[in-house]
């Protein structure tokens, strides 16, 4: 579960164009949901998620991810959080491109400690799922668009976190593949019961999701 | 990590290729120049070392400082005898050296005559191995001279051609007599050639009023590594305040000190090529991690640590250097190894350099692992240096800046 | 639309700060260092056959015709005041001296060793070749019994001011004659042979001991720029040995040819490798923006705008690094050249090579122009490969593509 408390962000604080991104966000996101921020392009979804994912700090309030509090974490502590317990996905640039669609997949469970036949079954359990089984040895420079962010989602949930963040996953894709990818995505929020949100403004999104919280302004509507 | 190094350099062939050839070359030109300098340093002073000054030598104090009769060494058998009982010396022979004039007819120069043990000195040192035209000495020379060719052209004299000799006996007095010329040496060194002559020292010792005396005792050990250590054994042995025993180290202090500056310009030279291959090293490292920031961002987002994206870095660089060096240090020993068997020949180099002592138109290397062990360290030290920056610049960014870097 | 390509070269120079900066210190440094190096080594040449030349031959020496094979003061230059006289008067002639020097045997009480007396006039050598400059220790005084001995002699007898010493030699009649002198000064003039053998007396009194004519002399100095002066001479006196500095020091010439060799070497691999490493930076830079570039071919711009601008980025950040590395290096030069590199603790090995315990370096201005032109060739050429790739672009192609 996540909690949000009065949790406030500025952008250049004290300065002259000091911005009030996150006004007052109180929030509550139970496990297993399968919901969307949506909004006007600046209206701090995306500030919102990073906010939630540890990638960013707020200025006040409280975070709670399955009640620990996160804003007080050091930067290695929120990096051990983004490991072990959230996964993202990217507009673009997900993938490392020197290794193959397997090993990128298997990158965060690695990292993890994990060994080596767990990875291996994991990896070939979500590629299925995913529809990419067939271009496990491909570098990603080999493949589609849609393809690539299905390795990206791939390697978000393999490591089986609590909570995966999508910052814009279909921006680059064509419709056919990002109602793909949504489907696929809410199967895995189905099977593994992983919560997924999104920050985006895609309407096919916004058709697909369970929950969609909007925001304005930096508030919440 | 390892493997997502290795992965990177292949996959970034631009940065890799040019940071292993630079490494590559830098190498090579490292351990061979190193070798180079030192090869030619080394031979230098075993050269110098071999002709004549003896690897130690015991004086009395005050001979090499002021010199003159008070100082010879009154009691030589006495030192002798402990002598022989020092572990690490091989052989050992006593020394009466003085100055003064050899005339001929018509011409005249001034000369150090120096009375030796011809038995021992072929032991000792090469000025036997030196001759060119005559015979060397031997116990029942007698007032045969042995001359240097330089000291020979000067006073144009041939072999069995008389010489007058004027000289400071050991008391002081008038020491005269006629010497013969029995026998040229040619050591090659420009100085030692056209002043010094020598002369059996049973002999001389009638003439000089010196027997039982010498100049200074000069020895051979087993081992020049051992020197110091020997040198100290025998200072202990001899227990007298009087006497000093100084290693070659000492004796040939000027040219060991001449061989520092040397090697100082010579370092300074290298470091001049090293500094800027590690700049362009430095350059191509930064260009190449800079260009991954948003994926080093993505990496830090998806839990990828600070300390692994060091290590990842660092096992970049040192998979590349070691390949360098893993090419290049064959190649570079094997260079060092063949020129320390069969050294440079460059005609003419001795004659210039004669005035600094070069006697020898050869430049051998020096072969030396532990050299090129300290060379190589240097080489990985600069270049896993040449990561700092680019790795701190990395740093510099919160993962959302580096996600959104452009 | 030049001033437009200047400002969009120097704009995007800065683009990417860090970059740039790299490559900046990376000429600069370079550059001051090589500066550095080739200023001492040069200095370092420039001040031994300066010192040789002012303590010893000059520019031009003459001799009697055997007297360098044979040293013997029966070859002797028998007129030798009056050819100073009409040498003096010549074009181009700065000074003229006359020396006498025999080979002898000089002795203390202890120690005896091979020596060269050499007979000068105090006032001629001052004139020639700034004697005063040579003095290590005590006094340029050759009063009376007076002597200047070498540095190195001095060593190695073990003479202090004010030692006694004897020089015994043949004078001109053959009959071995010997002089008592007082040491009141020791000179360094760098000049090995010198220093390790020679001992200055007064002129007047050493052709008294030597029986030798005062209008004689052994050696003839002239210091001249002019280059005709050589020829002339040998023209106009063919029965002397008449012999150009480095006719009678072809060892110099050869360290200073070895010494342009190297610095020639040292230069050319330098900036190779300063050229390796604009070029890779110059090569990503245009790299990154082949999509910019592909939209400014795309909306009309001419290629060799795009050319023009590229080479001045080069340009540009090459020469901020050059400027840089010049300002470096007058200021690293100027310290070497005033206060010099201090080695005196290897005073004993430099002065037994000849040289002084503080090297000073020399200006030049060719290392700076040729740096200049140096580094500005490898900017220009740096270019060249990213360049063709340019020229091959076709514009939709790059606007559709992905990086």
């Amino acid at each position: 579960m996540i909690q949000l408390k009065n949790v406030n962000k500025y952008f250049y604080k004290d300065e002259p164009r000091e911005l009030h991104t996150l006004k007052d966000i109180n929030l509550t996101i139970k496990d297993g949901e399968f919901s969307l921020f949506s909004g006007p392009s600046g209206c701090g979804k995306t500030t919102l998620l990073n906010a939630i994912g540890a990638l960013d700090t707020v200025d006040s309030g409280e975070i709670y991810l399955n009640n620990k509090e996160i804003t007080t974490l050091s930067e290695n502590e929120r990096t051990q959080l983004r490991l072990q317990e959230i996964g993202f996905v990217f507009q673009a640039y997900n993938l490392i491109p020197v290794l193959s669609v397997e090993e990128n997949i298997g990158f965060i469970m690695r990292l993890q400690g994990s060994s080596e036949s767990e990875i291996k079954s994991r990896v070939f359990e979500i590629a299925n799922l995913l529809e990419i089984d067939t271009k496990l040895q491909s570098l990603p420079s080999t493949l589609s668009g849609g393809q690539q962010q299905r390795v990206a989602v791939a390697r978000a949930v393999a490591s089986k976190p609590k909570i995966i963040l999508a910052d814009e996953p279909t921006a680059n894709l064509d419709s056919k593949n990002s109602q793909k990818l949504i489907d696929m995505m809410r199967e895995l929020n189905e099977k593994e019961g992983v919560s997924i949100l999104f920050a985006s403004h895609d309407e096919l999104i916004a058709k697909n999701v369970k929950r969609v919280i909007k925001m304005e302004d930096g508030a919440l509507l | 990590m390892f493997s997502l190094a290795l992965k990177n350099i292949l996959f970034y062939k631009g940065r890799s290729l040019t940071t292993f050839l630079l490494t590559f070359v830098s190498t090579i030109l490292f351990v061979v120049y190193v070798s180079m300098m030192d090869g030619s340093h080394k031979s230098m002073l075993e050269n110098a070392l071999n002709i004549y000054t003896g690897a130690i030598e015991i004086y009395k104090k005050g001979y090499r400082d002021i010199g003159g009769n008070e100082y010879y060494i009154d009691d030589v058998s006495s030192i002798t005898k402990k002598l022989s009982r020092v572990d690490g010396v091989k052989s050992f022979s006593s020394r009466y050296e003085t100055y003064g004039l050899l005339s001929t007819e018509e011409y005249a120069s001034a000369s150090m005559i120096a009375g030796i043990e011809p038995l021992k000195e072929r032991e000792i040192s090469s000025i036997s191995k030196a001759l060119v035209d005559g015979l060397f000495l031997d116990e029942n020379s007698k007032n045969c001279l042995y001359m240097g060719d330089g000291l020979v052209k000067r006073l144009k004299i041939k072999l069995n051609d008389e010489v007058a000799f004027i000289g400071a006996a050991n008391d002081d007095s008038f020491a005269a007599d006629i010497f013969k010329l029995c026998g040229i040496f040619k050591t090659g060194s420009f100085e030692f050639d056209s002043t010094v002559s020598f002369i059996t020292k049973t002999y001389f010792d009638e003439l000089m009023l010196s027997n039982n005396k010498a100049s200074y005792i000069t020895l051979k050990i087993d081992n020049l590594e051992n020197v110091d250590r020997v040198n100290k054994d025998i200072t202990k042995l001899l227990n007298d305040e009087e006497l000093e025993s100084l290693t070659w180290k000492t004796l040939m202090k000027t040219m060991v000190e001449a061989m520092e500056v040397d090697s100082i310009f010579g370092y300074i030279s290298l470091a001049l090529f090293l500094i800027v291959i590690f700049f362009v090293i430095m350059i191509y490292g930064f260009i190449n991690i800079s260009s991954r920031i948003k994926e080093f961002g993505v990496l830090t987002s998806i839990g990828l640590s600070n300390s692994n994206i060091m290590k990842l870095i660092f096992y970049e660089i040192f998979i590349l250097t070691s390949l360098a060096v893993i090419f290049a240090t064959p190649i570079a020993s094997y260079i060092c190894y063949y020129y320390s068997l069969n050294p440079i020949v460059i005609d003419g180099i001795s004659d210039m350099y004669k005035d600094y002592g070069i006697i020898s138109d050869e430049i051998p290397f020096d072969f030396s692992l532990f050299t090129i062990g300290w060379n190589i360290s240097l080489i990985y030290i600069l270049n896993i240096l040449s990561v700092i920056y680019p790795y701190f610049y990395i740093k510099s960014f919160t993962p959302i800046e580096a996600i959104r870097h452009v | 639309m030049f001033k437009l390509i200047l400002k969009m070269a120097w704009k995007n120079s800065f683009l990417r700060l860090s970059r740039t900066l790299l490559v900046i210190i990376m000429i600069a440094v370079s550059m001051s260092m090589m500066l550095g190096i080739q200023g001492l080594y040069d200095g370092m040449a420039e001040n031994m056959i300066d010192k040789s030349k002012r303590s010893d031959s000059g520019d031009i020496s003459i001799f009697a015709k055997d007297y360098r094979i044979e040293r013997d003061i029966k070859n002797i230059i028998k007129d030798a005041s009056s050819i100073k006289k009409k040498i003096e008067i010549l074009d181009g002639v700065e000074a003229v001296v006359l020396r006498l020097s025999a080979d002898g045997l000089i002795s203390t009480a202890r120690k005896s060793s091979f020596s060269i007396i050499r007979g000068i006039e105090l006032k001629d050598e001052e004139k020639f070749g700034r004697f005063s400059e040579f003095l290590k220790g005590g006094e340029l005084n050759l009063s009376k019994r007076s002597a200047i001995i070498g540095i190195e002699l001095a060593k190695t007898l073990k003479l202090r001011l004010g030692s006694k010493v004897i020089f015994s030699t043949q004078d001109s009649s053959g009959e071995i004659n010997s002089i008592a002198l007082r040491v009141r000064g020791i000179v360094q003039t760098t000049n090995i042979s010198l220093d390790k053998n020679t001992i200055y007396v007064d002129k007047q009194i050493l052709h008294k001991f030597l029986s030798v004519d005062e209008t004689y002399a052994t050696q003839i100095s002239i210091l001249s720029k002019n280059k005709e002066l050589l020829s002339k001479l040998k023209q106009e006196y063919p029965s002397l040995d008449i012999k150009s500095f480095f006719e009678l020091q072809p060892m110099m010439k050869m360290m200073q040819d070895m010494m342009i060799i190297f610095n020639s070497i040292t230069f050319f691999i330098v900036m190779l490798v300063v050229f390796i490493g604009i070029l890779g930076v110059m090569y990503v830079s245009i790299l990154d923006r082949v999509r910019e570039f592909g939209i400014m071919l795309g909306i009309g711009m001419e290629y060799k705008y795009i050319r023009t601008q590229i080479i001045l980025e080069s340009v540009i950040v090459s020469f901020i690094g050059y400027l840089l590395g010049a300002i470096l290096g007058v200021a690293v030069l100027l310290y070497l050249n005033q206060y010099g590199l201090n080695l005196s603790s290897f005073a004993d090995a430099l002065e037994s090579w000849g040289m002084e315990t503080v090297l000073y370096a020399a200006i030049k201005v060719s290392y700076f122009s040729s740096t200049f032109f140096a580094i500005i060739t490898a900017a220009i050429l740096s270019v060249w490969i990213p360049l063709r790739k340019i020229k091959k672009l076709n514009p939709v192609e790059v606007i559709k593509a992905e990086k």
